[in-house]
Parts: C-alpha cells; structure tokens; sequence
C-alpha cells in the first residue's frame, strides 16, 4: 500500500517540500554565501593569503636583513620595504630539498609551493600548491576561490632536463597533475572578479533549460506533467538562489564600502596587454588589493616574471632579457631587476595598509609572500631561497623581524614547514605538506 | 449454489478460453493489433463483461461478506483490530478491489489454514474454499477488465547509472560525472530506475549542472565537429597532450620493426614446410601484421638483389643461414631475425646523414630557424648515408662527428654529453663493417645507397632532444623539435609514409598532425615564443619589449620581422642559411593562417554537430524550432551586449552544457504520437481503451535503457526512423542483438545486482580486516565480479535460468580463485576465466558465490538468518514482513558465544510469533554453515566448533548443505523461483510495480520460458512484444484504475 503510486495526487505539498524548509545546495558557495550576507558586519576580519614571485633568483650581494623592529637594516635590493619594516618578515635560508639535484630551471620551480618532488617527461605530478591549499578551505566563503595572475605567457613543451616547462611557467598547482592556468589578461582577471563568469552563464544554462522545460511539458499531458513540475520547480530553485547570491553579493559589497572609506575602486582594464610591463605590473596589483579588500577572494598569486623569463627592463636600463641577464646576477643590471620586483611587492603591500579594516589595515590581516625559485641565477643555487612576508595575519603572526635559519640544518629550514606554520594561523591545520611535517621554529 | 456454479463456470472459461459468457467485443483501434498469443487461454481482447461483474458482486454479498463478518471480524475490526487489519469496511467488491493485495494476504491464510487461527471458530471447509475461489475469481477478472494495461509510467529522470552509461555513449569516454551524486532510492522491488521512486530536488539539480558542465570541459573541437578528451581540455598542457598522445599512440602502432618484416620473409620463404604453401607474400604481410608493400621490397632484396658488396651481402648471408622451420617449432628464426635487425640498426647509426646547425655571423647558435632548417635536413635525408662515415684502407680517418651546441646547464650534464658524443664517434670510427678496400669507394658507396635507401635510420621519430643523434635526453619530448629552453614541434615521419603506410594510413596522420596544431594551437604559441625569447634563441636584439598579443601574428608582423631579421644577416652570409631564415617565417606564416581559417570553417560544422549532438542526447531527432532554439542560444552567447561575449568554443561548451541539462537528456519521457501534437484531444478517439502505442523512438529509448541502461544505438534509432522497430520480427532481431552486445552488461549490474541486492558492495565495510586479512579491495571487488560475470555469461549466451541455482560453474579471477581454493589462473592476477567444475569446490551458480555470504553476514559470524531470509526473499521472491522492533541481539562476534549460531537460533522456532515466519527461511541459511563469514569454505566455526550444515526445510524436507538446498528447491519451490525472476524483470523492464492486469503476461512469459528450454531471451522477447512494453495509458485513462501492487499468488 504506497501513495507513491500515485505522485500527482498530491502536488502540492510535494512542491511545497521541495521549496521549503531549508534544501542545502551542493554548490557550497550559495549556502554558506546567503549565511555570509548577514555576517558582514561582524568584526572578524579575513585572513588573505598572497604570493608575488621573481624568478631566476636575486643579486645576493644585495640581499640581506640584520635586526629587528625599528633598528632593521635592509639591503640595497630590500630597500623598497623600508616604510613597511615593521610589518614585514625577512626569512633567510628555507629550502626545498625535493627541488635540488634534480637539474635546472624547471625542477627547481614546479615545487615551490608544492614540496613534492617532480618526474621527469611527459606527464606532469607535482602537488597541491599551499595557495591552492589555502583556497580549497576557505574557497567557497568568497566569489572566487582564487586568483592566479601572470604578467608573462607560460611555455609548454620541455626543457632538455627533461621536466616539462610547465613547471617554469606555474607556481599554483590545484592538483598533483594540473597547474592552475595564468591569467594574464588584466581586463579578464577583472571580469573573474566583477562578473563571475561561472555564475552568470549558469544562469543563462537555466534559464535556457527552464524555456525547454515549459515547452516539453505543454506538450505533454497533465498527468505526465507531475513529473516535469517536479523538474522545473527545481531549474527554478537554483536560478533564484544563484540570483539571490549575487544580489547579496552586491549587497555585501555595497556594506564594505560603507563600512570602510569609500571602496576603493577601479574601471575596466582595457583588453589586451599593455605594452609597459610597469603599467600591467601595477594593474594586476591593483585588481588583487582590491579583490582583497572587497573579500571578492583572500587567495592570490601573481607571477610577475616566470622561471626562464624573457622579459626586458628597458625602464631599468638593462639591455639583457630577465633570464640572460641573471646568468650574470651579480652584476647591477640584475640588482635593478630584483629591487624593481620588490618594489613592486612594497606597491601592492603599502596600498593594502592603506585601507583601513577595523583597527588596523588589509595588511594586518593578510600574509603576502615574496620569493624566488633560485638563489643564485649563474650557477643555478636553490639551496636557500631569497623570502620575504609582509603582514600580521591578524596578530597571528608576529612581524619586524630577521629570520635566518641558514645553519638551522636540513630538517629545520624547509619551506614547506614555513607553510604549514602560515596554514595553522589561517586556522587550517595539517599533519604534512609536501615534504615537512613540523612546524617552523621561532616563526 | 447456481451462484457459484456460475462463478465455476467463470473460472473455468477463463482457464480454458471457452467462455460462452466473454462478449468479445472487438476494437478497431490499431493499439489492439499489437498483441501477443500465449499459449495460456486468455483471451486476446480486452473485455468488458457487465456479467462477470454482477456475478462477482452477488457472491460477495451473499456468501463472503457474511462469512467475514461470522468468522473474521471477531478480532479484524474496531478500534484495535489484529495485526492493525480492520475488515469491517470492505464492503462492496469495488473496496476489495481497491485493496487486492490485503486480500491476497487473506487469501494465502485462509489457503493455508492459518486463519481464522486454530483456537477459534473454524468455517465449513466447503466455505472456505468458496470464499478463497471468489478471491481467486475477483483477481482474475480484474486481471481481464485491465488486460494488457501498460500501467502508469510517469515521465523518470535517469538514475545515476543510466546517467554515467548514457554520458559515456553519448560521449565515448567513460566520464562517470554521477560518481558524487547522491545514492538513487530503489522502488519496493528493489529497482532505481523507476518513476515511482526516483525524484529530482534543487540540490540535485544543481548537481545536474555542475556535471554538464564539467563533460562540457572535456570538449575537443575539431575541423569536422568535436569529440571529447578522457580529461577537461581547459589547460594549455592538457590542449597539447590529447593530440600528441593520439599521434604517439599511431605511430606506436606501426610494424616499424625489421625483425618483424625478417620473419615474415622466413614465413613466406618456407611456406611449404610451414604447411601453408598457397600463402602469398601479401597473405603473409596480413597475417604478421606488417605492411605488405615494405614487406616485398624488403624480400626482393634479401632474395633477388644481387650485391657483390656493401652490407647487404653480408645481411643475405645472415638470411640464408637462419635455420629451416621444425615440425612445431615454427619461431625457430626469431633470435636469427633480431641479429639481423641489429646488425642493420647498427649500419645505418654509424652512417646516418647527420646535419648540425649552421654557423652564421650575427644569429645565435640556438636561432629557431636555423635549428628548424636542422631538423628538416635530417628528417628528409633518412634513408640517405653519410659517405664520410666509410673509411677506405690505408687513407686517413675521417672528420669526427663534433657536437656544436653544448648544453649550458651543468658541469655534470656537459661531462656526460662529451663523453656520449666521444663514444658515437669512436663507434663510429671503429666499426669493420664500414671498411672500404683501396680502390672501391665507388662501388662501396653505390651499394650503401641502395642499403641506406631500403633501411631508414628511423621511421618516425617520437621524442627528440636537444642533441640528436645522442638520445639519453630524449625521453618525454615527445615530437619534439629539440629547442633549448622554449617548447617546439617537429614532424619527422617521412619514411613511414613512404614505405610503411597505404592511403589511409597517410590521411589518418595527417589528420592527427593537423588537429594537433587544431587543438593545440602550437604554431602560434611556439612563434611567440620565438619572439618574446627572441633573446634566448632570436639573435636579434629588441628594445620593444612587448607588442601587443594580437599583433604579432599577423602575416604583415610576420614577414616584417622576416625582413628585418634578414636585413641585418652579415654580407657574405651563406645563402642557404639565409634561405632557411625566409623559410621558416613562409612556413610559420602559412600554417598558422591554415589554422586561423580552419578554425573559421570549422564553426558552421561545430554547429552541425552541435545539433546531431542534441539530437542523440534527446534520442529522438529535433523538431525544427528545437534546432532553432539550440542555434539561437549559441548566437546569444556569442554575440552578448552587455557582457564579454564568450568565444565560439566557450559558446559551444555552454551550449552543450545546456543540452546536457535539459528535460529532454535528463528525463525518459514516453511520448505516444498524439501527444507530440499541440492537441491532446485528438486523442480522445483513439483513448477508447485507454492506451496509446508509443513512438517508436520512445520504444527503442526503452528498449535500450531495458537491456543496456543507456541510450539507443544508431541501428535502433535507424528503425525508428524507418518505422518498423515495433514489428514482431525486428523487435525480437534487434533484442538477440543487443544481448550480445558487451553493453548488455548493465542488465547483469543494473538488473541482477538490485534484484539480488548487491548493488552497493564494492563499497561493503562490515568485514573485520583484522581477523580476515584476506579480504582486500581486490578480493571485494572480485567478488563482486562474480555475479555480474556469471550473469552476463548466461544472457549472452543464452543459457538456462536455472543454471542461475544448479550452474556447477562460475567465474573467478587469481584473487578470487585463491579464496575459493581453486588453481591458479594461466593469465595474470586479474585475468578471469571460467571454472567448469565448481562443485568440487562447492562452489557453482549464484548461492555459494562468496558475496552473497559476505553481504549477508554481519563481519564476524556468519548469519542463517540474513542468508536464509535472501534466499527466500531474493531468490524465491517469498514475501517475508520485516521483524518487529524489539528483537533479542545474536552475538556479534562468533568465536565469543558460547552457543553456536544454530543453537541460538533455535530460539526462533520455540516461539510461535518468531516462528512463523523464521520457519521459513532460517533452515536455508543454516545450510550454508559450511561457508563462513566472509564465503569461505569450513568446517569448523571462529570458536572452533565444528559445523553443522543439515537443515530441515519447510514442509519437512530434510538435506545438508548446499546441495540439499539445491535438491529442496530444485524439488519443491523451483516454480517460485521462476515466477520470481519473471516478476522482477518485468517490473525492471517496465520501471513499475506490478498491477493485477500484468499476472497474464507472467503466465505467458512462464509458459514462453518452458517451451523454450527456459531460456533468458524467451523471458525477454515476451515483455518486449508485449502490449505493457508497447503502449502507454491515455492520458484520460492514467489516473483511473487504482494500481496495485501484484503480491505473491495464492498460497502453499
């Protein structure tokens, strides 16, 4: 005895079922957003994780930090961090064992932010990247889980060490086998931002599936149509709560805005690529500050030179493209390399302490990391990595100070340690990352 | 007594066909001609007999309602009747009607004696049986009224199986997107695919969007349409791997090996010894799988050449001295075969034609176009030879072989390539077979043309390196150019073409090399890397460091950096090299406005495809507006006005996507013609008996997703199209061909593992691994397999459905064997095969197989219970309530009781209200005690006791283990095991529960089964050609009879 034979007797409470009490969506992001709608106005503010990466290493003659807090002395090439010395970390000494002895260039970067260790040829394993990490826990409370943004275009293929090039071109990987793509399109990055592209053709898919609903069921008879009800009344579920999740998305912002000084904001990149590597520097800075500020994503990287770089400085006066010109990184041209990219590390940390957030600024409840995948450009040294951190994680993570664990030893000077420490402020805690499983000391 | 003369009469009619009571009253409708002739006596018309019902309702007043109010309602009724079943309202026949299967309930106690019980009143037994015959009567004409009512089958979405196997032949990978979706609710028979039970709910919807998506991501748009990768084509690495893996796997797939063609010359050669002496030489190519036209040069000149010199002489004598063939040793002359192959490769490594870059003032040593110029040089002059490379006696020795580009990585790598390139050149100058005598060079090099010319130095080269010839740093690059530091591809394959490859081959590579540049876009992406690098391998230097994206590929940026590049070659540059420079950027230029166009012709067949896509997807064709519908949401996409407009290969991504979603993918809907017309009235003239046949592109959906769980095939949608599907003899065709199909598969998944409930055991927990460290993943999924082999043996080939119970066979792999006992496998670990003596094992059919016992027992002991109440249940189909809420627990643990199982147990049978129903099923469990927790063979239980297997059976049919199961149904219940496996299959073909009206087409099909020496396609055919698989209900007609379920027939 079932009513189940019978499913059109009872339309409407089936409907009813359907509509209300409380169906969670798969899609996490629209559940935990139309919660996130109310909690704007709550006063924990969102950690922010962001990486800026130079490659092919630093001028190390021009590198280095001594003391702490107001006393600290920076380096010709660190210089730019000087108005920020108090809320910067300079870390000297990790290393990535996994990346060394394995050959030059691409399998000294594919594990950056990985520490896995790579193979050779034609398929690619890294790992999971720690941003990527970061941003498949804390993903879904934002519009984009992350952003990851290249000033210059990735290359494919191998390299004669045999590792794929790939491994040059990326430092974000959102799974052992597959790096996230660069975006390196400002107007694009921009449209990721404001437009969503993942939602707004969702609702076109809807809606146009709603249309092929109404129709199938004038075409068929009522007693089919139970069934079909059932369907469209479900299409239009997830269309409303996909609108609904934007309008409290601009809702959200239009509060942030007056919560804090007028957002700052920012028009529409033009498309294509601009032409001076300073202007696309500063743009793709620009759309992370504000995606952080706005909480449109707390997960960013940005390549501003990839591994093997071909980029030219012809502003810096260096006649030598990137990678060239780091086979003799001791020279000056390349210490105006490093220092430009520091600079614009500074850039894009000083315009995040210039939003305020509660009592203090973005920068206090962000985490930025500079690196590199090498140490020393002409002779390939990646057995210390030039580091710097910027940011307080919210008093998480103290700040103003040296950090050298160059004679630290092996086991206490990994990169991944200084990873998994940063993930534990961000309130993530794991067993291991890549190749670590303790914690940095003294962090 | 006239009255139940009459009812006799009735009863008899019906059985025996001869009713002189039945009006049969014929309907023109087209519907009707659709039937079936059982051999049972039911009549073939649907009847309405005003007769039959009067008489009913007359014996039911008379003589049924009063013996129910004398002899049942004493305690089936008031407030709290017994066992909740209150009589007192039933009473006209339509309310017994509307309740039949209670009544059947009724039936099977009054049958049985078991009501009224024992301790109160009892009826006269001639009574008795007057009210079970009404009972009997009243189904029977329900049955009749209804006949051949195809039931009320709402529109279903696809269950979460039929989704992944409709994905994976709409798509040709096996994607599996409803992997994460939720578990589908079975129907009370046990089957996910029915509209009774599965319903669909935002979340799920969302889900629904999200996987069409996701399959939309694996979208590999081609010049001719699109096809779909095993992986999302959305990053850059992915967009290139697809198309190199296909061109790497061709050429993998060439008989590029000498020994190959050596061998099937020795074949040819002793045809006669080898007893085939009518073989041709092109028979024999056929037969090695070598191409035939090399294989005849190759003949011609181990055979026919005369050669005074060179190493052909000395290949023919290692050819003649290969030994003759032996009796049955027939591959006598594979080592000789591999010496010769070896000998060759050798020869033409030490005298390959090798190029290395020029040198030109002003371009740097790795400058593309000169590295390019490179590789065409050695690509077109492999089956030339290197005079050089010949050292004539007494004259001095020649040039050595000098790499030029060092690698500029480490000190390391640098050692190694010296010391590789040191060893080439020493092989070469030291190799005796390239010694000329004084005076012959001549004649020496004549003859190392025509060796060179036959035998290439390679036929296609997979992967290159930067520093060819020397191959240690070679591997992964697969069709590399052998650029330093940028990416670059290389086709070097034009002795395959010439030699190995017919017509077909040559336009299939072709094809792959040009939709790899299609898909991949590489010669654009490895020009811009040219230019952005150009410090790395350009020699020319640039101040403008980065022009806009769009601009560089124009063919006016292209010659104009060309010309400049040009402009400032050194005079008195060697011409050749400043032809190469102009041909590179001639070559990059046209290839990539190749693509450029391609891509925009290839749109409007995108298109094309997008529609026969659709088309598939809906299994049926679009009618016009819908086709205009699909193009119209591609153009919005494309040309959006206030938003970025998407490309055309993310307007085609969405566009599937959107199909993907749609009603007409996600849900079967069985459409009869008139309700494709704008006017479901029209309908009303052919509803007179209140049903409709179905399209028959609604008929092959069904058809399909009966036997395969997936969409239909081309052929059965062709018979749609050209009408006929619905024909007897193409219906009955086109079954016994979808039977052999390997898709046929899903009926023993979808099918047979919900009917015997094991459906979810890949994913079974309850083992203690601890205790029982065999059962691995691998073992658990061998078991699973072993049904689902078995069943889809005996379907494909047409077995016996009793071999499902008396089968002394089954199938095993090495894991499985080993749990069984049985011997190894000949193939590897995971090879099955088939075990024909399976009894020895005990072992043989479905109730000994390992997952049957492991799924019905609780980890660490086993269950008589869980086990019996399966075979009862499953096997037999005996309905068996569930057992009420407050149950004594048995001991968890096996080894910890201080009773055996069997005694514990005992307990069901001492108490009445756990005996009636554990009487019947916990003796067959008990006869499995011989098999322990996890299906393993023993005979001593976990505590150590030994096992007791004897079991006494219902009725009091005494036997032991499994074979006095098998002897007791085989004896006694083997007609409800038909019955059985006839009701679940057609509930599963029907995708609802059964009514009254189906019980003459189990008749039929029983009947069908026995005079067809029980075969399962007999069962089959007859639900296919049925008018309950043929037909639909009339709209009007859907709401109106009640549908009930069809219980188990009157007792035993």
């Amino acid at each position: 005895m079932s009513d189940q034979m019978n499913p059109s007797s009872n339309p409407i409470s089936r409907r009813a079922i359907l509509r209300g009490a409380g169906v969670t969506l798969a899609l996490p992001w629209l559940e935990s957003f139309a919660a996130k709608a109310g909690a704007v106005g709550a006063e924990v503010f969102p950690k922010r994780f962001g990486v800026v990466f130079l490659g092919c290493g630093v001028n190390e003659d021009h590198w280095g930090s001594e003391g702490s807090g107001a006393e600290m002395k920076l380096s010709k090439s660190l210089s730019p961090l000087e108005p920020l010395k108090s809320k910067i970390n300079v870390i000297h000494g990790l290393f990535n064992k996994g990346a060394m002895g394995l050959g030059i260039h691409p399998p000294q970067t594919g594990s950056l932010l990985t520490g896995a260790t790579l193979t050779k040829g034609a398929a690619l394993h890294s790992g999971i990247s720690v941003d990527q990490m970061i941003a498949s826990r804390m993903g879904q409370e934002t519009l984009q889980p992350s952003m990851v943004l290249a000033c210059e275009q990735a290359i494919t293929g191998f390299h004669e060490s045999n590792y794929s090039l790939a491994y040059s071109s990326h430092i974000s990987w959102q799974s052992p086998n597959s790096p996230v793509p660069n975006e390196i399109y400002p107007s694009l990055a921009f449209d990721m931002l404001f437009e969503n592209r993942g939602s707004l053709l969702n609702l076109s898919i809807l809606d146009r599936v709603k249309d092929r609903a109404e129709r199938l069921s004038r075409k068929i008879s009522s007693s089919d149509n139970a069934k079909l009800d059932e369907f469209l009344t479900s299409v239009r579920e997830v269309e409303k709560r996909v609108a609904d999740m934007r309008k409290a998305k601009d809702k959200a912002d239009d509060l942030a805005k007056l919560k804090n000084r007028p957002a700052w904001s920012m028009e529409r990149p033009a498309n294509g690529l601009p032409e001076d590597l300073r202007e696309h520097a500063r743009l793709m800075l620009d759309l992370i500050a504000i995606a952080f500020q706005t909480d449109k994503t707390r997960v960013a990287t940005l390549l501003i030179s990839r591994d093997l770089s071909a980029m030219y400085y012809p502003f810096l006066e260096v006649s030598q493209a990137h990678h060239g010109a780091s086979h003799y990184n001791n020279n000056d041209e390349y210490e105006r390399i490093t220092r430009w990219h520091v600079s614009q590390f500074a850039y894009l940390a000083s315009k995040l302490d210039s939003m305020p957030e509660g009592a203090g600024t973005v920068l206090d409840n962000s985490c930025l990391m500079f690196l590199s995948n090498l140490w020393i450009g002409r002779t390939h040294n990646n057995s210390r990595l030039p580091m710097a951190l910027a940011g307080g994680l919210g008093g998480a993570l103290q700040t103003g100070r040296t950090l050298d664990y160059r004679n630290a030893g092996d086991e206490n000077r990994k990169a991944c340690s200084l990873y998994l420490s940063l993930m534990d402020r961000m309130g993530i805690k794991l067993d291991r990352f890549g190749d670590a499983d303790t914690r940095l000391e003294r962090l | 007594m006239l009255r139940s003369v009459r009812v006799t009469i009735l009863l008899l009619g019906l059985v025996s066909g001869a009713s002189p009571w039945l009006n049969a009253t014929n309907y023109a409708d087209a519907a009707l001609a659709r039937t079936f002739s059982p051999t049972s006596a039911v009549k073939k018309f649907t009847v309405r007999d005003e007769g039959a019902d009067a008489d009913l309702a007359r014996t039911f007043s008379q003589t049924v309602r009063p013996f129910v109010t004398a002899y049942c309602m004493g305690c089936h009724s008031g407030a709290s009747p017994a066992a909740g079943f209150d009589l007192q309202h039933y009473t006209t026949t339509e309310s017994v009607i509307d309740d039949l299967d209670h009544w059947a309930l009724v039936l099977r106690k009054l049958t049985a004696m078991e009501m009224p019980p024992r301790s109160m009143k009892q009826p006269p037994e001639d009574l008795r049986r007057q009210v079970t015959e009404w009972i009997m009567a009243a189904r029977k004409n329900e049955a009749r009224k209804n006949f051949g009512d195809p039931g009320f089958v709402p529109p279903r979405r696809l269950s979460n199986a039929e989704y992944n196997y409709t994905i994976r032949d709409l798509t040709g990978v096996d994607l599996r997107p409803a992997r994460e979706f939720p578990v589908d609710p079975a129907n009370q028979s046990g089957f996910d695919n029915s509209g009774e039970s599965l319903t669909i709910s935002p979340a799920l919807m969302a889900k629904y969007l999200d996987a069409a998506r996701r399959v939309a991501d694996h979208l590999v748009l081609q010049p001719d349409g699109f096809s779909f990768a095993p992986y999302p084509m959305l990053v850059e690495t992915d967009r290139e791997k697809y198309p190199i893996q296909r061109i790497v796997d061709f050429y993998d797939r060439q008989p590029t090996d000498f020994s190959q063609y050596f061998e099937a010359a020795w074949r040819y050669k002793h045809r006669v010894a080898l007893r085939l002496p009518a073989a041709t030489l092109a028979g024999v190519a056929a037969q090695a799988k070598v191409a035939p036209r090399y294989l005849a040069m190759v003949w011609q000149a181990l055979e026919r050449t005369k050669e005074e010199v060179g190493p052909l002489v000395k290949l023919q004598a290692m050819w003649r001295e290969l030994p003759a063939p032996k009796g049955n040793q027939p591959d006598l002359a594979h080592e000789g075969c591999v010496r010769m192959r070896d000998f060759v490769v050798k020869i033409r490594r030490h005298t390959e034609k090798l190029f290395t870059d020029m040198e030109a003032p002003g371009f740097n040593a790795n400058f593309q176009p000169i590295a390019m110029f490179r590789n065409r040089q050695l690509a077109d002059h492999r089956r030339d030879f290197d005079p050089s490379a010949l050292r004539v006696e007494g004259k001095a020795p020649p040039q050595e072989f000098v790499v030029t580009r060092g690698p500029t990585f480490g000190n390391r790598e640098a050692e190694e390539l010296k010391m590789a390139v040191a060893a080439y050149a020493k092989e070469r100058r030291e190799d005796p077979d390239l010694v000329v005598p004084a005076g012959e060079l001549a004649r020496y090099e004549a003859a190392f043309a025509r060796f060179s010319s036959l035998f290439p130095t390679a036929f296609c080269l997979r992967e290159r390196g930067r520093f060819y010839p020397i191959t240690s740093m070679d591997k992964g690059r697969f069709l590399g150019a052998g650029f330093h530091n940028v990416m670059g591809y290389f086709r070097d394959d034009t002795p395959l073409i010439e030699l190995i490859l017919d017509e077909n081959g040559k336009k299939e590579l072709d094809k792959l090399w040009e939709e790899f540049d299609f898909i991949a876009d590489y010669t654009v992406r490895t020009y811009s890397q040219f230019i952005f690098n150009a410090g790395e391998g350009g020699g020319v230097r640039r101040n403008v460091d980065r022009p806009s994206q769009n601009e560089f590929a124009t063919e006016a940026a292209i010659f104009r950096l060309r010309d400049q590049i040009l402009a400032k070659a050194a005079p008195g540059t060697d011409p050749v090299i400043l032809e190469a420079v102009k041909d590179y950027f001639d070559r990059t230029n046209t290839q990539i406005r190749w693509v450029e166009r391609a891509r925009m012709d290839a749109e409007q067949r995108s298109l094309d495809a997008l529609l026969k896509f659709a088309a598939r997807a809906y299994r049926r064709p679009l009618a016009p507006d819908e086709s205009d519908d699909i193009l119209a949401y591609y153009r919005e996409l494309r040309e959006k006005k206030d938003q970025r407009q998407l490309t055309h290969e993310e307007a085609m991504r969405a566009s599937i996507a959107s199909i993907l979603t749609s009603p007409d993918f996600l849900y079967r809907v069985d459409l009869a013609p008139p309700d494709l017309g704008a006017s479901a009235k029209s309908a009303h003239q052919h509803a007179a008996n209140g049903r409709r046949p179905l399209s028959d592109y609604s008929l092959a959906s069904r058809l399909s997703y009966f036997l395969w769980s997936s969409m239909p095939d081309e052929t059965l949608l062709s018979h749609a199209a050209a009408g006929d599907l619905s024909k007897p003899a193409v219906l009955a065709a086109q079954v016994r061909r979808m039977l052999k199909d390997r898709r046929a598969r899903a009926l023993a998944t979808e099918f047979g593992a919900n009917w015997l409930d094991f459906r979810r055991f890949e994913s079974h927990n309850a083992v203690d691994r601890e205790r029982f460290p065999s059962f691995t993943n691998e073992l658990r999924e061998a078991m699973f397999e072993e049904p689902i082999r078995f069943i889809t043996d005996l379907i494909q080939n047409d077995r016996p459905v009793q071999d499902l119970l008396y089968g002394d066979y089954t199938f095993v792999n090495g894991a499985l064997a080993q749990h069984y006992g049985m011997p190894a496998a000949p193939g590897g670990q995971d090879e099955w095969f088939r075990v024909s003596d399976a009894r020895a094992y005990g072992r043989g059919g479905l109730l000994p197989m390992a997952v049957f016992l492991t799924r019905n027992a609780p980890g660490l002991r086993t269950s008589p219970v869980k086990r019996g109440n399966w075979v009862a249940r499953r096997v037999l189909g005996e309905v068996i309530p569930p057992p009420p809420p407050v149950v004594p627990e048995l001991p968890h643990d096996e080894s910890k009781s201080d009773l055996p199982v069997r005694e514990l147990l005992a307990k069901h049978r001492e108490n009445k209200m756990c005996a009636s129903c554990h009487a019947r099923f916990d003796s067959f469990g008990l006869a499995f005690e011989g098999y322990g927790p996890i299906g393993e063979r023993r005979t001593k239980d976990l505590a150590g006791r030994p096992v007791d297997v004897h079991a006494t059976f219902p009725g009091g049919v005494q036997g032991d283990g499994l074979d006095g199961l098998l002897a007791y149904i085989r004896d006694n219940r083997e007609k409800d095991f038909l019955n059985n496996l006839s009701e679940k299959m057609l509930v599963f073909a029907l995708g609802r529960s059964l009514l009254i009206s189906d019980e003459p087409l189990l008749d039929a099909m029983q009947a069908k089964l026995a005079a067809s020496g029980y075969k399962t396609s007999a069962l089959i055919e007859t639900i296919v050609t049925s008018p309950q698989f043929l037909n639909r209900r009339s709209p009007e007609f859907s709401q109106q009879s009640k549908t009930k379920i069809a219980q188990q027939k009157g007792g035993k």
